[in-house]
Formats: C-alpha cells, sequence, structure tokens
C-alpha cells in the first residue's frame, strides 16, 4: 500500500463523489508543489469552456496584480482547475488563486496550513493528511483550535447544503489527533503576554511610574493570574480553618519551636556539621529570623523584613524595620534576641520588602510592643563533635519536656507543620501571582536604566525618548547600534541589507549571493554587539545572505524581480516576505527624523528603493 | 517496572505502538527503526517514567480492544482471535446503526438562492455594539464579516472613524478589497508601516501592531486628531490573542483602547471566551456583551479516504459526533487499523 493516496486518485476520487471544490491541506510546500507536477502527465484536462473562464478571470485580476501575468504556473491551473497555495508564493499570486476559488473556477487546491489560520477561502471539502505542524523547527500536534480552523473551511454559506472534512493517511498521521480535533471543545485561550523594551519605555513615556502597576493590571495576563491567585485564596482560607486547633499555645510559636526540639531530640546521636560558613549559634538562629519575627539589636527592637545573604562575603545578613520606619541593614550576627513574636507579613520581591500595609501595620506594631517579651529559646548545634551532655543540657534549655502542652504539641505536630507548610507555600505563590508582571516590568526598567535610556528616578532620557519610537523586535539591538553610530554614514543599501537580517527569523536555508566588504564588515559588528546584549535580548539570526540580497535589490535599481530570484535558492514568497519586513523595520527608523535626521532619510531612501515592482503591487 | 522489564516490554509492542507512544516525546519519531524508538523511548523515560508507563499499559490495553473489535483477521494469533465472539456481537450492533456511505454523500449540492436574513446573533451583536464592547466567539464560517460591516456602516453614519484590524498584511489587502467594494473606494483607507492609502478615510484598515503604535503615540501626546472621533474598533482574528509572540499586542491594544470607542473582537471558536469578555468588563467602561455560539451554519460531515481510493464515513453518525471522539465508523477505524499495521513498521521512503 502506498504511503498515501497519489494526488491525481485523490482529485479523481472528489471528482467522481461530487466534493469538489476541496482544498487538500498538505504538510509542506514542496509536497504541494509535488503534487501538483503528479498532474504534468495526466489526462484530467478541463473542457475548454472552463479553460477559457479561467484565462479570463485572471486577465481581470492581472489588471490589478501585473506580477502574475507571466506566471508560471497559468498554464497548469488552466488546464486541470487545481493549484497550489502556500507561503512560497508571492501575494499576489496567491491573491489570484483565492479569487478564482471564490468565482468557482477551481476544483482543487493544494495548501500548506498557514492558510487555514488567515485567509478568507471556503471551499466544499477540506482533505486532511496530517496531524501535527511545523511550528519553529518542531512538529507539535494540531490543537483543537487549529483542527477546526481546518475543518471550519468547508461548506461555503450559501454555496453548499454540506461542507466534507475528509481525512486520509499519511505517515505523519495521528487519527486520535483530528478525531479529538474534530469532536472536542476548542482550547482555551492563555494569555502570552511579554514585557519589552519598548513596551516599558512607552509605558513611561505615558504613565509615571508609579501608575504602571495599575496598568499592568489591566492586562488579560494579570486578569488570568488574578483567577488562579483567587484559586489559591480558597484553598487558604479552607487551611485557615484547618489551622484553627493549632493555634498559639504556651509558646506562640508551637510548631516551629516543636520542630526545632524534635530536630534536637532526633539527632542527638547524629549530629551533622552544618555546612554553613556561620558559627552554630547564627546557624540555629536563621530559621526563627524570617519575615515578621520581633528580635532584639544593640539599640532597641525590630521586626525582620527578610533575610539574605550579602554578596560578597555570603554572611546571613537581615533587612530590619526599626522604630520611626527606619529600615536598615545589619548582620545576623548583630541580633541580641530573638523575641517568641511574629506578626504576618505580606513580603515583596522589592524594597521594602513588604506590602505597604503590612509595612504601615508593623511599624504601629513595633511602637506598640510591651516592654518585656518572652524570648524564643534557640538551640544551637555545637557541631563537629557533639557532647551528649551538651545535647541533654541544651534539651534543658527548651522549655517543652516539662511545658504543660508537651503532648498536645507532639500529638498535632505533623498536622500542624504540613498545614502550615501548605499556607507558606501558597501565600507565597499567591504573593508571585500578584507580583510577576511588575516584577517582570521592574527587571525590564533595570536593564533600560543601566544602558542609559531611563534616569534613576525612572525616566526616559534624551535617548529614551527616540528609542521608545522602535517598537520591533531586537529593539535593543537596534537602538544600540544607531548610539554606537554603526549607521552614521552608511547607504540606504548597507542600511536596509543590516536591517533584512535582524528582521529575517526565518532558517530556511538560501543560497548565498555575494556579500560587499562593506555589509560583511558591518555585519561583524552587528554580530559582536548582538552577542554583547545577548543576557539582555535574544540575539537574531543574523543571516549574511538576506543581508546581501536586499542590500543588492536596494543597491541596484536595474535588478528586476525574476534577476533578483535567480541570486538566491530561496522562495518568491519568502523574499517577499523577507523584504515586506524589511520595510517595516525602516519605516520605524524614518520614525527617527526629529532626532537623526540623516539616518531617518537613508530609512526613506531604501524605503523608496525597495518598493517597486513587485513590491509596488500592494500597500 | 524496572528498566529491564520495561525494555522487555517494548521489543514485544508492534512498531506502530511504539510510533504512537513516542507522539509527543520522541522528536520524529516516525523516523526512527524499532531499535533505535525503543533506545529513543528508554532515555525519554527518565524525564517520566511513570507517564511512559501508563501509557504504554493504555495503548497495549487499546491494541487488545482493536484488535477484539474484529477488524484484521490476519495478524492475529488465534488465541486473541477466538476470544472475540462477544465484542464482536457488540461491533455488529454498531455496525448496523452507522451511517452509510450513500447516505453520507447525500445532500451535496448548491442551495438555492435565499433572501438575506441575519441570524439571531448577528442581529444581537449589532445591537449591543451601539452601547458596549462585544465579543463574537463564533465558528469559522458564521458571518462575522456581515456583524463587522454592518457595524462599521452605521459608526461612519454618526460620524464616527472605524479601525478594522486583522493579524496579517495579506489578509488587511483583501479586507481593503472587499470593504472599498463594499462602502466606495473614497470610504476606505489602509495605513501600513511606511505607507498610508486614503488615511483620511473613515474606515481604516491596519494590521494589529499599527494600531497598537497609533494607541502608544496618542497615549504620549502625538495626538492623531483623528482618535477622537474614533468609535469603533474592530479586532478580527482575536483568537490571536494566544499567538506566542504576537499575542500581546492585542493585549496592549485592547489596554489602551480609548474608552469613547466601542471594541469589537471577532473570534473564531474558542474555549474561553467569556473570559475574555470578564476581562473587558474588568478593565473597560461598559459591560462587555459576549455573543458566542458553537454550531455550525453549513452541517459538516468526516470522512475517511484510504490511499486505495475508498471512501466512508469517518464517524458512526451523519454528523460530526461532538464529545465522542472515539465513535469511529467501523470501516474506517478497521481501514485505517490496516494502513497503520502495514507503513509504519516496514519505515518505507516517507514523502
Ligand atoms: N445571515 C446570513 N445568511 C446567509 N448567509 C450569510 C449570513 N451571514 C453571513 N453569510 C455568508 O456566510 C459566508 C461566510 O461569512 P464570513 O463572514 O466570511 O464568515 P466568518 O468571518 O465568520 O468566518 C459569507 O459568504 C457570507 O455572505
Amino acid at each position: 500500500m502506498p504511503p498515501s493516496i497519489h494526488p491525481v486518485d485523490l482529485i479523481t476520487a472528489l471528482r467522481h463523489k461530487h466534493l469538489t471544490p476541496a482544498i487538500v491541506f498538505l504538510t509542506s510546500r514542496r509536497a504541494c508543489d509535488e503534487a501538483m507536477e503528479t498532474f504534468d502527465h495526466a489526462d484530467l484536462v478541463l473542457p475548454p469552456a472552463r479553460q477559457e473562464a479561467i484565462a479570463v478571470a485572471l486577465e481581470r485580476i492581472t489588471v490589478q496584480h501585473p506580477s502574475i501575468a507571466e506566471h508560471p504556473l497559468i498554464p497548469i491551473v488552466k488546464r486541470i482547475g487545481i493549484a497550489a497555495h502556500h507561503a512560497g508564493h508571492l501575494p499576489s499570486w496567491k491573491i489570484a488563486i483565492e479569487e478564482l476559488m471564490r468565482q468557482g473556477h477551481l476544483d482543487a487546491v493544494f495548501a500548506t496550513t498557514t492558510l487555514a489560520a488567515g485567509v478568507d477561502f471556503p471551499a466544499r471539502t477540506v482533505v486532511i493528511t496530517q496531524s501535527s505542524i511545523r511550528k519553529s523547527r518542531d512538529f507539535t500536534d494540531l490543537t483543537i483550535g487549529e483542527v477546526q480552523q481546518i475543518a471550519g473551511r468547508a461548506g461555503r454559506r450559501g454555496k453548499d447544503h454540506v461542507g466534507f472534512a475528509i481525512v486520509t493517511p499519511s505517515p505523519y498521521i495521528d487519527l486520535t489527533v483530528l478525531t479529538k480535533g474534530l469532536t472536542g471543545q476548542p482550547e482555551a485561550i492563555d494569555s502570552q503576554f511579554t514585557i519589552s523594551y519598548p513596551m516599558v519605555l512607552n509605558l513611561l513615556k505615558a504613565h509615571p511610574h508609579e501608575q504602571i502597576q495599575g496598568i499592568l493590571a489591566k492586562s488579560f495576563a494579570q486578569f488570568q493570574l488574578n483567577q488562579r491567585a483567587e484559586l489559591l485564596e480558597q484553598k487558604l482560607d479552607a487551611l485557615h480553618v484547618q489551622m484553627e486547633p493549632f493555634g498559639p499555645r504556651v509558646c506562640t510559636d508551637w510548631i516551629t519551636q516543636w520542630h526545632t526540639f524534635d530536630h534536637a531530640r532526633r539527632h542527638r546521636h547524629t549530629r551533622h556539621q552544618t555546612h554553613r560558613a556561620e558559627s552554630p549559634e547564627i546557624s540555629a538562629r536563621l530559621p526563627f529570623l524570617t519575615a515578621g519575627r520581633v528580635i532584639g539589636l544593640s539599640r532597641g527592637r525590630g521586626i525582620v523584613l527578610r533575610q539574605y545573604r550579602s554578596k560578597g562575603q555570603k554572611n546571613s545578613m537581615l533587612t530590619v524595620l526599626r522604630s520611626d520606619s527606619a529600615v536598615t541593614e545589619c548582620p545576623v550576627t548583630s541580633v541580641k534576641e530573638v523575641y517568641d513574636r511574629t506578626y504576618e507579613c505580606a513580603e515583596t520581591p522589592a524594597y521594602p520588602w513588604c506590602s505597604t500595609d503590612t509595612f504601615d501595620r508593623l511599624s504601629h506594631h513595633l511602637e506598640e510592643l510591651p516592654s518585656r517579651l518572652p524570648v524564643l529559646p534557640i538551640l544551637v548545634s555545637t557541631g563537629i563533635d557533639p557532647l551528649p551532655d551538651a545535647i541533654v543540657q541544651s534539651l534543658g534549655d527548651f522549655p517543652c519536656p516539662t511545658c504543660p502542652s508537651r503532648p498536645a504539641c507532639h500529638k498535632d505536630f505533623m498536622t500542624a507543620s504540613r498545614l502550615r507548610q501548605e499556607q507558606q507555600r501558597h501565600t507565597k505563590s499567591i504573593q508571585a501571582l500578584r507580583t510577576s508582571l511588575w516584577h517582570r516590568f521592574q527587571e525590564r526598567v533595570e536593564v533600560l536604566q543601566k544602558f542609559g535610556y531611563l534616569t534613576p528616578a525612572t525616566q526616559l532620557t534624551i535617548e529614551g525618548d527616540w528609542a521608545r519610537l522602535i517598537r520591533i523586535d531586537h529593539s535593543l539591538l537596534i537602538t544600540e547600534l544607531i548610539r554606537a553610530e554603526a549607521f552614521t554614514g552608511a547607504d540606504p543599501s548597507l542600511l536596509a541589507g543590516i536591517l533584512a537580517s535582524l528582521a529575517h527569523d526565518d532558517d530556511r536555508p538560501g543560497a548565498f549571493p555575494r556579500i560587499s566588504p562593506g555589509l560583511s564588515s558591518l555585519l561583524g559588528q552587528v554580530r559582536k554587539l548582538a552577542e554583547s546584549l545577548s543576557p539582555y535580548e535574544d540575539p537574531p539570526l543574523l543571516r549574511a545572505d538576506v543581508a546581501a540580497l536586499v542590500e543588492r535589490w536596494v543597491a541596484d535599481p536595474s535588478l528586476t524581480w525574476i534577476g533578483l530570484c535567480r541570486l538566491t535558492t530561496m522562495a518568491e514568497g519568502d523574499i517577499y516576505r523577507l523584504l515586506a519586513r524589511t520595510l517595516e523595520f525602516l519605516s520605524q527608523v524614518q520614525a527617527l527624523k526629529s532626532t537623526h535626521p540623516g539616518l531617518a532619510d537613508s530609512a526613506s531612501q531604501a524605503i523608496t528603493l525597495i518598493r517597486r515592482g513587485v513590491l509596488e503591487e500592494l500597500p | 517496572m524496572n528498566t529491564d522489564e520495561l525494555e522487555q516490554l517494548l521489543v514485544q509492542q508492534p512498531v506502530t505502538l511504539l510510533h504512537r507512544l513516542a507522539r509527543g516525546r520522541v522528536h520524529r519519531h516516525f523516523r526512527a527503526g524499532k531499535k533505535r524508538l525503543i533506545e529513543l523511548l528508554l532515555q525519554h523515560s527518565s524525564q517520566n517514567r511513570a507517564g511512559l508507563e501508563s501509557d504504554l499499559q493504555a495503548l497495549i490495553g487499546e491494541q487488545h480492544a482493536r484488535s477484539e473489535s474484529g477488524s484484521s483477521h490476519i495478524h492475529l494469533p488465534p488465541t486473541i482471535a477466538r476470544k472475540k465472539a462477544a465484542p464482536r456481537r457488540a461491533e455488529s450492533e454498531s455496525a448496523e446503526t452507522a451511517v452509510s456511505l450513500s447516505e453520507w454523500l447525500e445532500g451535496i449540492g448548491v442551495p438555492s438562492p435565499q433572501p438575506f436574513v441575519p441570524d439571531p446573533w448577528q442581529t444581537e451583536a449589532l445591537s449591543a455594539v451601539r452601547e458596549t464592547d462585544v465579543v463574537i466567539s463564533v465558528p469559522t464560517g458564521s458571518g462575522k464579516t456581515y456583524v463587522a460591516v454592518e457595524a462599521a456602516r452605521r459608526a461612519m453614519e454618526d460620524n464616527r472613524t472605524v479601525i478594522y484590524t486583522s493579524p496579517l498584511k495579506a489578509l488587511s489587502n483583501t479586507k481593503y478589497t472587499e470593504f472599498s467594494r463594499i462602502f466606495g473606494p473614497d470610504a476606505v483607507g489602509i495605513l501600513t508601516g511606511d505607507r498610508q492609502e486614503n488615511g483620511q478615510a473613515p474606515l481604516l484598515i491596519m494590521t494589529t501592531e499599527i494600531l497598537r503604535n497609533l494607541l502608544y503615540d496618542a497615549a504620549s501626546g502625538e495626538i492623531d486628531v483623528r482618535l477622537d472621533t474614533l468609535g469603533l474598533v474592530i479586532l478580527d482574528e482575536s483568537q490571536y490573542l494566544a499567538d506566542p509572540e504576537r499575542g500581546v499586542v492585542w493585549e496592549e491594544t485592547i489596554i489602551f483602547c480609548p474608552s469613547q470607542a466601542r471594541l469589537l473582537l471577532l473570534s473564531a471558536s474558542i474555549g474561553n471566551p467569556q473570559d475574555i469578555a470578564d476581562w473587558l468588563t474588568s478593565i473597560r467602561s461598559t459591560v462587555c456583551r459576549l455573543v458566542r455560539h458553537g454550531k455550525r451554519t453549513v452541517p459538516l460531515r468526516a470522512g475517511y479516504l484510504h490511499p486505495n481510493g475508498k471512501l466512508t464515513p469517518l464517524f458512526k453518525t451523519l454528523g460530526i459526533p461532538y464529545g465522542h471522539s472515539s465513535q469511529l465508523h467501523p470501516e474506517a477505524k478497521q481501514l485505517f487499523f490496516e494502513y497503520e499495521e502495514e507503513t509504519l513498521p516496514a519505515g518505507r521512503p516517507r514523502r
């Protein structure tokens, strides 16, 4: 058995059952072209009247799109009433095929699934030969939504009583993907919100920094994050109820206390050396020095806001809220007392490390603290060779063994500790869900500050003020190139060539036209810069062949479209898209008229030069 | 199961099953032979051993069920073949209820011309969009363009500017031609990054990126006066919101869309249109109306065409059995089973 049906047999079967016009979705452009070739010697010729009708229709379309006049596929399309339609073709050719199909002149079109995504192109029947599509180098299964987009092309309103989606197997098919796709509910949409450098600049241009969080909160991303956070909050509420029996006992924080005590008991004989650089006294304290804990310092008390490690010395450090709402940093070694008192603290990832509410509340608590506070006894592990005596002694320091609530603590510890861990986990997740966008925004801000597009007070610098107009991929690289004066004195063709290599993100290979020394050295410079920026922005492909191709098109106005296509193995449609993308990038550079008149002028010259021939036909 | 046992079990399976197991696990698995496939699967199993094992068990179970359902007599050992009596009866029952090819092919043809009557959902959307933002989520081919055109017409009659965005330049061009035909060439303009055609027209077509840029310019004070008269923004193919690279542009556009303009989001069927509507309600000045339906206007039937040219219905039912993906037509099921048995193990040259 052949791995898939022969295209001629396929069309014959469809015609025979009156299932035409049909769109046949194939896996690749190649497959479409090869399917067309199989008709070269088939005697599936249209009656003369229909051939004539196609010719007339095509002529009418040619008036608007002269580039299709000599299209090599015209004879076969006319002869058999079947065409291919894929991204390798020029837009004008695709428009022509779509129009022929709309007018009912064609029996079938071989197309790739990209067609399903964006063209208004219905038929009586669609034929599906695959269950996965190539998405950025990898094959992934079609989603339910995609299967339905494809199948949705079948059955034209007003022209068909019924539409047909016909599956025919090929080695690329997984039938369950398709049957699920046909019968299932389309997937829910998930936000894909990302924060780009130009977004940050444009937001800060129009709004003060303190309003931004509110604007980000309007995104669908935040809407969906909030939905998740609300679910967790419900869980958290349930946990609070479950935690009720385990509230404060003789010590407020009995769970931590018992944990330490229990740990000490268990490890009486198998004490391990601590791996921390700190003394055992300090290490033992660390678990208690979490946000919200009241501590005693040499001058007065404070409440811990966060614990961290100093970058250089790797010492354990604390950020502490002191009286009069002062926030100070101090090493853990300077902590004199750890009190058995903690307050709830809604932590945040940035200074002052807690929410404004928490900050106010904690400041208030700090002023109101009683003069005597219970001190938390902390077991100090003695390190290398534990002496049983010492342990016994330190166990003696715990109030637990003689405490009246000991049996209760013993009984409840496992449950309570698990619940508390869950609580802490949920609280942290909620925190992250609520603040992650803001956090990402801040990260971008820091980079833009580092590069001098934003002032420390998050205002746009002179550079930032023009850089915000570059709103395309690789914006940081482009603005850095402009600042490095890489384009100064570069003529329009060089500029266009470089922007083409930035704009083109397709890795389909193309043959290599000769590259000019000027472009080659400039491209080298761009590569170096792109590499140095890679921690902040993914580097573009920077293909030299596409740069050279576009440079030639701009530099040599006598070069025809056919001539350009001969310089490379890229498909016409890809060359067109390359030039169209380059135009997009150039138009952004052109917007810098007031700050970079020379560059903007070069960009607009390049635009005029690119827009000729086929590129004139469409807006 | 330890690794040796797993390998043993894998070796015992037909290659078709291994390929099925490899889907989503092994890149380009269809290029690998059995030995290599097992190697790759074992390699992969380090990532999620439990998942692999349970999928394997499920597939083996399925394979048995499948072979018992009476399709292939050649490949099966006699022991299994003999056990078939009971399931076979069930199968023949369902074969009775399964639609026949001639029924399936019945009714092909062109309906007689009908006077145009808007569907209820179209009318509903049109009256809603006068007052509020509207999200439409309906199957492809339902007639979203009619809503866009009529909504645009009404806004233009009120001397409002209308912006229509599409995700692709190609689509913008098609719509430009189509709308120029409907409203006359003077009424319609198109904007691209470097070009404006008829930029002063009341109905402007552009890609969503271009609109986003306009809105950023407006926000930073470089106001295009025309945004003041903006009455309606139509975002076609709004399911692009889920596009990994470009989805963010739809969010930016919606966030910054002027509050006096109504938003009309046109989308193919998606799973959570209510979320989109709720989101709009939460950030915009009006309560967003959701217009949705899942029923296709032109009924759809699914078929299976075997490489030898034999055509059968794909499902037992005439239409698509929504929510029941396993109701395969017995004939399609058998043919596809044969196809998989014959093509995959041989590692034939691929197209
Ligand atoms: N109410 C209606 N009655 C009959 N035909 C309609 C109606 N609404 C739309 N159509 C036709 O349905 C076809 C598909 O409409 P279209 O707007 O392209 O679908 P969508 O954009 O939803 O995929 C068009 O040919 C259109 O003329």
